[in-house]
């Protein structure tokens, strides 16, 4: 696949980069450098036109939002915090599958009033609860919060859930299912009008190599 | 003293005398522009009755809206987050002409939320406004003064974006979406999110050529052959839908720019009622001007008429803008107190020259003050000298 104007795919490290990398093999993109040893923050692709940029996942929505980069790998997840404002969402690319789950003590009472949840997802617990009309008092984390309800920082958490083993390992059960997470293409607003035809051939050939699989 | 005393409010700012003399000059400029296809400039309040302010657009523009209470009436007060609103109330209760009327604006606006891409909640809003015409030639004059307006400040690359909020209007009612369905469904279309849309086309219980077609919407984009796409896409739906499509065929091909036609693009979507537009320039994240139609706002003012418009952010036009401030001279006057001097003076400014006055004390600070001349004397009186 050819590019005529420079695109730049915005990725974040981790599993998300280690999915991604074979879809853009299979439309002919792949980077020049060995992503196993290099530190490079950009890296460039066997493509003249095509850069990757490496970032945070939680960055990647920012970055393709205000146009430095024109499209970005990130999780739904990622996604619901953020808003998805100025973005487009044409893909769902079916890596880094996973699930949202409010979770807790397998007898957890989730309905009591003033329900204190501790989350890293904050904007997607709270619209969990607001969505059946209960009021909750939200305790932001940003990490290991399987320890908040076993501390009693919190009755229940709101967190991804993949096998569920790090949940067990803490006594700990999945309760109220929330929705289904997997990884998006996004893409900006301003690259899809003015960079059309790259947008378009580039979106569509990964769609195609999804259908495919 | 605490430093952090001097800080303005987030997404608040403010222009320095070299950067406040380009923007006046494309400020002048483009009204000079407006003046001369006839459109006529209004100067709106600043704040005004929350209510006026918005009627008509009350879920697009209420969050956006700064409010507070009028301590005179008790009554809450708006401050204009768009003067949009503001002109088509000056047409329809001030002016209440008959003849298709001409306006145009710039002034400062205030957001509550910053807007995401420049981060700025105080845009200087310009723009023009045709009311009292239905047809596409007036939708094609404004767009033609969008596009002037953006070569005027410099922009030569420019891409146009045209859309049509009749389409899926149109397209919703077809399939029967109740006021919610639509709303949820249009938040989906605006981020073109194709797999959120099935799913909730699937939720609604919707199968059949009325699915199909809004499953299909967000991928119609692109050049004109897009249209031809859509036509044969969205056959079944209403003639409603076929006769927007005409339209922006139409509308696009009088265009004097490179268009891309986006045919779930909604914008503004519910005071917008037909063709939809925004201006891009490579580079940058986000539109750098939009506008469309909107004949319905008129109905909140108890009179409606057709009206289509743009606007853009003068700021933001001239940071696109990279042309350097042209200095003009500058001359100093001795602290002298002559006749002639002051007739000299006089002359010069009214030339349109800058004469600055001497001050007690101001002699070693003239390259500071970017003197290019000064006035000296001799037997013939006095004259303009080379710094």
């Amino acid at each position: 696949m050819q590019f005529k104007t420079p695109i730049t795919i915005a990725l974040s490290k981790g599993r998300i980069f280690k999915d991604t990398l074979p879809l853009l093999e299979k439309i002919g993109i792949h980077p020049l450098d060995d992503i196993k040893t290099t530190r490079k923050l950009i890296l460039d692709t066997n493509q003249n036109n095509v850069k990757l940029v490496l970032i945070r996942a939680t960055d990647v929505p920012t970055y393709v939002q205000w146009g430095a980069a024109d499209f970005g790998v990130t999780g739904k997840d990622v996604l619901l915090e953020h808003g998805g404002d100025g973005l487009y969402e044409p893909l769902d690319l079916k890596i880094a599958q996973c699930q949202l789950w409010v979770a807790g003590y397998p007898d957890a009472d989730t309905h009591v009033r003033r329900l204190r949840v501790a989350s890293k997802y904050v904007q997607s617990a709270r619209d969990f609860f607001h969505a059946r009309g209960q009021q909750i008092e939200l305790i932001k984390l940003y990490g290991s919060m399987e320890l908040a309800p076993i501390v009693g920082l919190a009755d229940v958490i709101v967190d991804l859930v993949e096998t569920g083993n790090t949940l067990k390992a803490n006594g700990l059960v999945p309760l109220e299912f929330i929705t289904d997470i997997s990884s998006r293409l996004v893409a900006n607003k301003a690259s899809w009008k003015t960079k059309h035809e790259d947008c378009k051939k580039f979106v569509n050939a990964l769609r195609d190599v999804i259908e495919q699989e | 003293m605490d430093v952090k005393r001097w800080l303005l409010p987030e997404g608040i700012d403010e222009l320095l005398p070299d950067q406040a003399a380009i923007l006046e000059q494309l400020r002048r400029e483009l009204l000079d522009l407006y003046a001369s296809w006839g459109y006529r400039l209004v100067i709106t309040p600043f704040v005004e009755y929350l209510d006026s302010l918005l009627s008509g657009v009350e879920q697009d523009l209420s969050l956006q809206t700064v409010k507070l209470t009028d301590q005179l009436s008790g009554r809450l007060l708006g401050i204009r987050a768009d003067i949009t609103p503001q002109a088509a109330r000056i047409d329809a209760h001030k002016l209440q002409q008959q003849m298709p009327t001409r306006l145009c604006y710039i002034g400062s606006v205030l957001r509550a939320y910053p807007d995401s891409q420049s981060g700025s909640r105080s845009p200087l809003q310009i723009g023009a406004e045709l009311y009292g015409h239905a047809g596409i030639e007036s939708d094609h004059e404004i767009l033609e003064l969008m596009l002037a307006t953006l070569r005027l400040s410099g922009l030569q690359d420019i891409y146009l974006d045209l859309g049509h909020v009749g389409i899926y209007r149109a397209l919703a009612e077809y399939a029967g979406l109740h006021r919610e369905q639509e709303y949820a469904l249009f938040a989906a279309m605006q981020r073109k999110a194709r797999p959120e849309i099935s799913q909730l086309l699937e939720n609604y219980g919707l199968s059949g050529p009325a699915s199909e077609m809004l499953n299909a919407l967000a991928d119609l984009n692109g050049d004109a052959t897009i249209l031809a796409q859509a036509r044969e896409t969205l056959a079944a739906a209403p003639d409603a839908v076929h006769a927007a499509i005409d339209y922006l065929q139409q509308l696009g091909q009088q265009t004097s720019v490179p268009v891309h036609y986006d045919l779930a693009e909604l914008r503004a979507y519910q005071y917008q009622t037909g063709v939809v537009f925004a201006a891009f320039a490579p580079g940058q994240g986000a539109e750098i001007a939009r506008g469309g139609r909107y004949d319905h706002i008129g109905e909140a003012f108890g009179r409606a008429r057709p009206a289509t418009g743009f606007s853009a952010d003068l700021k933001n036009l001239m940071a696109l803008n990279k042309q350097p401030l042209t200095r003009q001279p500058v001359i100093l006057a001795p602290a002298v107190a002559d006749a002639d001097l002051e007739k000299q003076i006089i002359e010069l400014r009214t030339q349109g020259k800058t004469v600055i006055r001497e001050l007690p004390g101001q002699a070693d600070a003239i390259s500071e003050l970017g003197i290019t001349h000064t006035l000296q004397q001799n037997d013939a009186g006095w004259r303009l000298v080379n710094c």
